[in-house]
């Protein structure tokens, strides 16, 4: 069951005018794996996941979810398909409750599931407030529990934690691993952190410069000179 | 985003009206509508009342598209004009019954405000209040120049076939019939209105009004419930719209001016647009209002306008925002 | 045919003296000023005063002023202290100036039709290709002309025009590189209102004067905005050009598409590139 493919990406092409953001990316993720997506800023992380999740379409690649491709479809129809995402920079629905935009979120894809969410990353007493009022550690964790509502069965998170203390990235990671075990969903998982990506990623995949530099496991990728030199540095 | 709306809740996510409530208000509305004309002898009153509750149902369409979709027209006048000159057009030449001339009336502008709303929704602020200004003002344009239609700028006087629907259709230009009638309209539009706030639709336009992008990745379709917003929307207009040709019996290029869409803008920013009440509320102020600024009519235009902008820079959650602030601070005390 | 051009440059003049004031606020503000129409009305009718006590030059001195001061009002009490509002509540602001502009107008001259007085300088008319052609329609081609230019030079060779160059394109870009963009504004928006002003005095002879006559031409100077590709100056002298021949040409050969299409062009601008407006880059 382990070899069966969740998600994937193949020579996927991005392009801002004349810059090349990524060159031709290849990506395989297994059902059930959580990935690590590491590389310097700027090295096409959030533009991968972009395009993985359908919010940029129309260049050369293809993305197949389950085997399926689903390369021309629009993000809504990818995540009806069980592909869901979160966003570096917190996107939810500043003037509705927290209850409200999660339950609204349910009827795309589960009609359930709501009450769960709210407790595994600790919203139900937030349940009412508007999401402008909440503190920005609890709107990182709504902006996640909007991809998890329905269990979604493959999970795209761009750097969830970016902004929170090391207290609270850390419970997050926890919260993560916990759920991705239990409800056997796919992660794909953009993080700056190490110390988390180490602990909780069963492979990683470093990026730079639009181009996949390295791939393996977390002992290979903390070997590999060349991440090393472009990203790790010496601190890891 | 949304564009007059600073922090608060907004009514869409409000569980306060809840459904049973809503129904007892709308009852006891509807039952206040029918006593007016026995309680109210001057039919002068009557004829100033039944023109603020076309007011009002206008005022109410321009403030539920700010409400559900976040967007300012500034050319609702143009789906108010359109139901009133499908419905005057066609009974003056005869070309359909009466009964389905108001149905045409009714289903032209919802759906031309439908197909717009496809592509409407996706223009926000300032581009979309030019745009829609653009559009009322074309439509302003055929009516004023387009003579064979309707006499272009001179307006067109026409007659109501005998009876519509089964009734003396010259009731209809009573006034103690008619405000009955269009009173009971708007208690039950707005009743309709906050249904559909309520519903899963009218949540889903909310969250789309919210946040386009993020309604997307949650996994719904972003184009079609806030085109539905603005077909509801254009339907109130052309209910306005249709009431009032049928009242005075006539129709003229003013339906569709842009002055007319702004001051229904007005109304409804005044009243506080946030609220599904709000708009209607604004305009029966502005009734009240210009009643009491009588001897200044001269001066009409500066109290709208004065009155428009000290509420967007004191309260720019409208007169129902105060009032509400107002109820919980009391309660609050209590 | 060469009278009728003229008098489609004449008519596109106009329309830029006030489309290039709507350019310059909504550079630095990001708003579009819907009080502008009666901005012009309301310079038209201080001029006309002036005009006819036989002092018409005084009279555009005076009216000129007297925009630009209310144009810093403008600035100072609406634009500058509503900047962190969301824009279409600015707008809404100066809708409702609209109202009371026009009241005050209303009370002040009456409702009555004026007409504004020819100087008596530009009185008298010239052949051109045969035919005869007022002096004071050539005067306002040459006004709008040397505002144009006076206006690009200003742009092109003054730190100061170089700065709302940088402010219409990018707002945010220039108050981080410390440009007091509200003294700036400050100026921008007077120069944008005195031009309100100016168009007001120039246009009275050729319209007839009433408290709704910005209204129409309100309407077409937005239309020249956004087809000049919304902000852009060069943009709106041309376009005020287009409408100008169109609007006059058309009247007499097409009147149908005179009417409808600079509407049509508009709305499909507004589709193809609502970004335009910072409304919507939020
Ligand atoms: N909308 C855009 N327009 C132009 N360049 C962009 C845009 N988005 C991203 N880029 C560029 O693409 C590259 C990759 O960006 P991104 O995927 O955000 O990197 P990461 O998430 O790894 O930090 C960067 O050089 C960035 O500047
Ligand atoms: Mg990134």
């Amino acid at each position: 069951m382990s070899e069966a493919i969740a998600i994937q990406g193949i020579g996927i092409e991005r392009r801002y005018g004349g810059f090349r953001a990524l060159k031709g990316v290849d990506i395989t993720v297994r059902r059930g794996e959580i990935r690590g997506l590491i590389g310097p800023n700027g090295a096409g992380k959030s533009t991968l996941i972009d395009v993985l999740s359908g919010r940029v379409r129309g260049q050369p690649g293809q993305v197949l979810i389950d085997g399926r491709d689903v390369s021309r479809l629009k993000p809504q129809e990818r995540r009806r398909l069980g592909l869901a995402r979160s966003f570096q920079r917190t996107n939810i629905f500043p003037m509705l409750s927290v209850e409200q935009q999660l339950r609204i979120a349910s009827w795309a894809v589960a009609e359930a599931g709501v009450e769960e969410v709210m407790e595994e990353l600790n919203l139900t007493a937030l349940a009412r407030m508007p999401a402008a009022e909440i503190s920005y550690g609890d709107q990182r964790r709504l902006d996640l529990a909007l991809a998890l509502v329905g269990r979604p069965s493959v999970l795209l998170l761009d750097e969830p934690a970016a902004g929170l203390t090391v207290e609270e990235s850390h419970g997050l990671a926890t919260i993560l691993r916990d759920l991705a075990n239990r409800w056997n969903v796919t992660v794909l998982l953009v993080e700056h952190d190490m110390q988390v990506v180490f602990s909780i990623c069963d492979g990683i995949t470093v990026l730079h410069l639009g181009e996949t530099l390295a791939e393996g496991n977390v002992a290979e990728i903390r070997a590999d000179q060349r991440v090393v030199t472009a990203y790790l540095g010496t601190e890891a | 985003m949304t564009a007059l709306s600073q922090g608060d809740v907004p009514a869409a996510s409000s569980p306060l009206l809840k459904t049973r409530g809503l129904l007892a208000m709308a009852l006891a509305a509807l039952l206040l509508g029918v006593a007016a004309p026995r309680l109210v002898s001057s039919q002068l009153m009557l004829s100033l009342a039944t023109q603020a509750i076309f007011d009002a149902l206008l005022a109410t369409s321009v403030g539920f598209l700010v409400l559900q979709n976040g967007r300012v027209s500034f050319g609702q006048a143009a789906f108010f004009g359109l139901g009133g000159y499908a419905f005057g057009v066609l009974v003056a030449r005869g070309l359909m019954a009466a009964e389905l001339a108001v149905l045409t009336a009714l289903a032209l502008p919802t759906l031309v405000a439908f197909l717009l709303g496809l592509v409407f929704a996706r223009i926000a602020g300032v581009a979309h209040a030019m745009l829609t200004l653009a559009v009322g003002q074309a439509f302003y344009e055929i009516a004023f120049r387009w003579r064979e239609l309707a006499k272009g700028d001179d307006g067109m006087a026409f007659n109501l076939p005998p009876r519509i629907f089964g009734f003396d259709s010259s009731l209809l230009q009573d006034p103690s019939v008619m405000v009955v009638v269009a009173w009971t309209i708007l208690v039950l539009a707005l009743l309709g209105l906050a249904l559909f706030a309520n519903s899963r639709m009218g949540q889903i336009a909310a969250a789309v009004r919210d946040n386009a992008e993020r309604a997307r990745f949650i996994g719904h379709d972003t184009t079609i419930p806030p085109a539905i917003v603005y077909a509801i929307s254009a339907l109130l207009a052309a209910i306005a719209g249709l009431l009032q040709a049928t009242y005075n019996g006539y129709i003229a290029p003013q339906m569709f001016h842009w002055s007319l869409s702004g001051s229904a803008l007005i109304m409804a920013v005044v009243g506080g647009a946030q609220f599904i009440l709000g708009p209607a509320i604004g305009a029966v102020c502005f009734f009240i209002l210009k009643d009491f600024a009588g001897r200044f009519a001269e001066y009409w235009p500066a109290i709208v306008g004065s009155v428009l902008v000290i509420v967007t820079l004191v309260m720019p959650q409208g007169i129902v925002g105060l009032l509400k602030a107002g109820w919980f601070r009391m309660r609050r005390q209590a | 045919m060469a009278i009728q051009l003229l008098n489609g440059i004449v008519y596109g003049g106009l329309l830029y003296l006030l489309a290039v004031g709507l350019v310059l606020i909504f550079g630095l503000r990001e708003v579009v000023n819907f009080a502008h129409g009666a901005l012009f009305m309301l310079g038209s009718y201080i001029g006309f005063t002036l005009a006819a006590a036989g002092h018409w030059w005084l009279g555009l001195l005076v009216s000129v002023v007297a925009m630009a001061a209310v144009g810093c009002l403008l600035d100072v009490l609406v634009f500058r202290s509503l900047r962190k509002h969301d824009h279409i509540v600015t707008v809404l602001i100066t809708f409702g100036l609209l109202l009371i502009l026009e009241t005050v107008v209303t009370v002040t001259w009456g409702k009555a039709y004026l007409s504004y007085p020819v100087p008596k300088l530009l009185d008298g008319t010239v052949t051109i290709a045969g035919s005869p052609f007022p002096i004071y329609r050539l005067f306002i081609i040459v006004v709008s002309l040397l505002v144009a230019g006076g206006l690009a030079a200003w742009l092109r060779y003054t730190r100061m025009g170089l700065y709302v160059r940088a402010a219409s394109t990018n707002a945010h870009v220039t108050s981080i590189q410390g440009i007091d963009v509200d003294r700036l504004s400050l100026v921008v928006v007077g120069l944008g209102t005195a031009l309100a002003g100016l168009s007001g005095v120039v246009a009275g002879p050729l319209l007839t004067l009433s408290p709704t006559m910005g209204n129409y031409i309100l309407i077409d100077s937005f239309i020249v905005v956004v087809i000049g590709g919304l902000g852009s100056f060069a943009g709106a002298f041309f376009a005020a050009l287009l409408i100008g021949q169109i609007h006059n040409l058309g009247a007499i050969y097409l009147p149908w598409a005179a009417t409808m299409l600079p509407f049509l062009l508009m709305i499909g601008i507004l589709i193809w590139r609502p970004t335009g407006f910072a409304g919507s880059r939020t």
